[in-house]
């Protein structure tokens, strides 16, 4: 046989295996109006609300049990409030608004699930359980009522046609907890609507479940620091534009007009990052992960002019630089003046103290680590856990360790089991 | 579906095109007639070996990391690979097959059955009993254990080409038996039994040099899980495209 057909088996058998691979999108199937307030859903409503529910129906798509949480953004002013739903069942979340279209306390949005794909519609009723049977709630619990929250949930952007109940069993667990988003609120391959390390993805942080996100610094090549996870400018990150390499060659200009992230998403500045956070969320930690080699000094001003902002504006919000490697610690080191400059340390627990770093965060793979991380709090230090996202271990790293805070792409997984755990 | 063909993807078709070509080469260029044989080496293609008889290899295998799990980071991750096979009667035979990365390995057993359709057509099927094992201790970095178990049922077809070069084609379903893992004091363990994905593999097997004979070949696993990964602790419920190129050389 004529090498000619030994390179066309070995081509074509290439080609029909690369030619196979599956894309995997997971599109939001519902629109949200985005308008201010929360209609019928007055602050006590949503007190009341929040909760750990028992589901009835729907235990094989959303679990025994869900936890509920009330959450908004900001615009100027102006408030917006979102009901978000946390499920372990497979990292499901619900995002859910009020209903301005009935005369009644309704909310609709959509759930997904982000270790695959699945996605729906949902909308949910809420009511009142007294004497067996449920009524309309008018605001107020007498002794005996039961909160339900009754409706439909469907797959795709077909009608809601499935069952959902869930009735309240009991309040969230109020111990003090950081529930840390990984790239800014969420990973571009788990397929959220929005691209991650973008402002879009700050202002949906939350609504997944965070308190605080970690988001990464890189430097533009006219040193403007900037969101952006990966090394080079690349498909898996941004559109398709002709530009590829380091994106520490471009400049902040070139980016800014050439650059789009997956979803649409200008690459943003640090100060616009952390200009969203204090302004249109209700987030309370930011980690800067410096993600280049070089001075911190540029860094270190930003993160100190929001820090006196949030001061300013009594906004609880701590704004720490992160150090992942021993050159970001000497870069820190050699900061001209380190007052009001909260690091966290991903380094071992010598090179922490060393640095009196307030925060020590090591990696989740070498285990819960209790006496290390109890000498580190007994010293007065947080301690944090990274970037754990396998779902039975989050819940054992809650139920098991004395972590202050997981960081995690899956924040609706950690807001589930920290939620309802007792 | 939609055609993809990255830069890395380009790299190795390249790679694997000029493997190829050389092998031809080879073939064409150091052989003088010999009257076909019954029984040719060879490690995939499905014809047993005589009752009593040992087949081995030694090669290795390259697994590219799949950029939905690594990101940016692409790379061809090398492992070690034995086969040794017996042969029990004329169809059956059995099998052990050993893939390792010293803190990873992954060790196969199975029995075979192959038939001959026509003079040069083979058919074989099997099944393979599989665990795998990994343990890393490093500072700071990973303090984690797993390992897991996993039957592969496959059908097999070989084709002789010419007398003496093979070309196999199997098809195999990766079923996930079991899996756990440790850091720390911590465990988590799944034993659910579920279809973890398919897999296809295209091998040539030919003379070499001298009395030597290799196999090359192409695999293309399809799955949720591929245990040389465990370590990323990947967590999408997706399928996802693992490639691997592999040459052994029949000793």
């Amino acid at each position: 046989m004529k090498p000619f057909y030994y390179l066309l088996v070995g081509g074509l058998s290439w080609l029909l295996l690369q030619a196979c691979r599956e894309q995997y999108e997971a599109p939001i199937p519902y629109e949200f109006s985005g308008q201010t307030g929360s209609g019928r859903f007055t602050a006590p409503v949503r007190q009341t609300m929040e909760g750990v529910y028992t589901v009835t129906d729907g235990v094989g798509e959303f679990g025994a049990q869900v936890a509920l949480k009330w959450t908004y953004v900001l615009n100027g002013a102006d408030t917006t409030h979102y009901l978000s739903i946390f499920s372990g069942n497979e990292a499901g979340f619900f995002n859910l608004e009020n209903d301005r279209s009935v005369d009644s306390l309704v909310v609709r949005g959509y759930w997904r699930k982000l270790v695959n794909t699945d996605t729906g519609l949902a909308r949910l009723a809420l009511r009142t359980r007294r004497n067996g049977q449920l009524q309309r709630f008018t605001g107020t619990l007498a002794v005996g009522d039961t909160l339900v929250l009754e409706g439909l949930y469907g797959t795709g952007t077909a009608s809601p046609d499935q069952p959902l109940t869930l009735t309240y069993n009991r309040p969230l667990n109020p111990r003090p907890f950081a529930i840390l988003a990984h790239r800014s609120g969420g990973r571009t391959s788990d397929l959220l609507s929005v691209s991650e390390n973008s402002l879009n993805m700050i202002r949906l942080a939350s609504r997944l479940g965070a308190t605080g996100i970690e988001i990464d610094i890189k430097f533009t090549k006219d040193g403007v620091p900037i969101l952006y996870h990966d090394n080079l400018l690349n498909l898996r990150l941004i559109q398709k534009n002709g530009l590829e390499g380091p994106v520490e060659e471009y400049t902040y200009q070139q980016l800014n007009t050439l650059v789009r992230l997956v979803n649409g998403e200008k690459i943003p500045t640090l100060e616009e990052a952390l200009e969203t956070v204090l302004t249109s969320t209700t987030l309370n930690f930011v980690w800067l992960d410096t993600k280049y080699d070089g001075p911190m000094d540029k860094v270190q001003a930003i993160q100190q002019r929001f820090r006196q902002r949030a001061i300013a504006s009594r906004r609880d919000l701590r704004i720490v630089i992160g150090l992942p490697t021993t050159q970001a610690a000497d870069a820190y080191r050699a900061l001209a003046n380190k007052e009001n400059t909260p690091v966290l340390s991903e380094l071992d627990t010598a090179i922490t103290r060393s640095l009196d770093a307030r925060i020590w965060a090591p990696r989740w793979t070498l285990g819960p680590q209790l006496e290390q991380v109890r000498a580190m709090q007994a010293e007065g230090r947080t301690v944090f856990v990274w970037t754990l996202d396998e779902p039975k271990f989050i819940e054992q790293f809650i139920q098991e360790s004395n972590f202050d805070g997981i960081l995690s792409n899956y924040s609706p997984l950690v807001a589930y089991y920290h939620y309802v755990d007792q | 579906m939609t055609l993809h063909l990255r830069s890395g993807g380009s790299a190795l078709l390249l790679g694997w095109l000029v493997f190829c070509g050389s092998v031809a080469l080879a073939q064409r260029a150091a052989r003088p007639y010999e009257p076909p044989a019954d029984y040719q080496p060879g490690i995939y293609f499905p014809q047993a070996p005589r009752p009593g008889e040992w087949r081995k290899s030694i090669g290795l295998i390259f697994t590219s990391t799949p950029p939905e799990i690594t990101e940016e980071i692409r790379l061809l991750v090398p492992a070690i690979d034995v086969n040794l096979q017996h042969g029990l009667s004329k169809n059956w035979y059995l099998s052990t097959r050993l893939q390792t990365q010293l803190v990873q390995s992954n060790l196969a057993l199975g029995v075979r059955y192959a038939t001959p359709v026509t003079d040069k057509l083979y058919a074989g099927l099997g099944i393979d009993g599989v665990g795998w094992f990994g343990a890393l201790a490093i500072k700071d970095v990973f303090n984690s254990q797993a390992g897991g178990l996993e039957a592969i049922p496959h059908a097999t077809l070989g084709y002789r080409l010419t007398r003496d070069l093979q070309l196999t084609f199997r098809t195999e379903a990766i079923m996930d038996l079991y899996y756990r893992s440790t850091v720390g004091p911590l465990a988590v363990e799944y034993d659910q039994r579920r279809l973890n994905g398919v897999a296809f593999t295209f091998a040539l097997e030919q003379p070499f040099y001298k009395q030597q004979h290799v196999t090359l070949g192409l695999r293309a696993a399809y799955s949720n899980f591929n245990w040389q990964f465990w370590s990323l602790y990947d967590t999408f419920e997706r399928d996802f495209f693992y490639p691997q190129l592999f040459f052994g050389f029949i000793l």
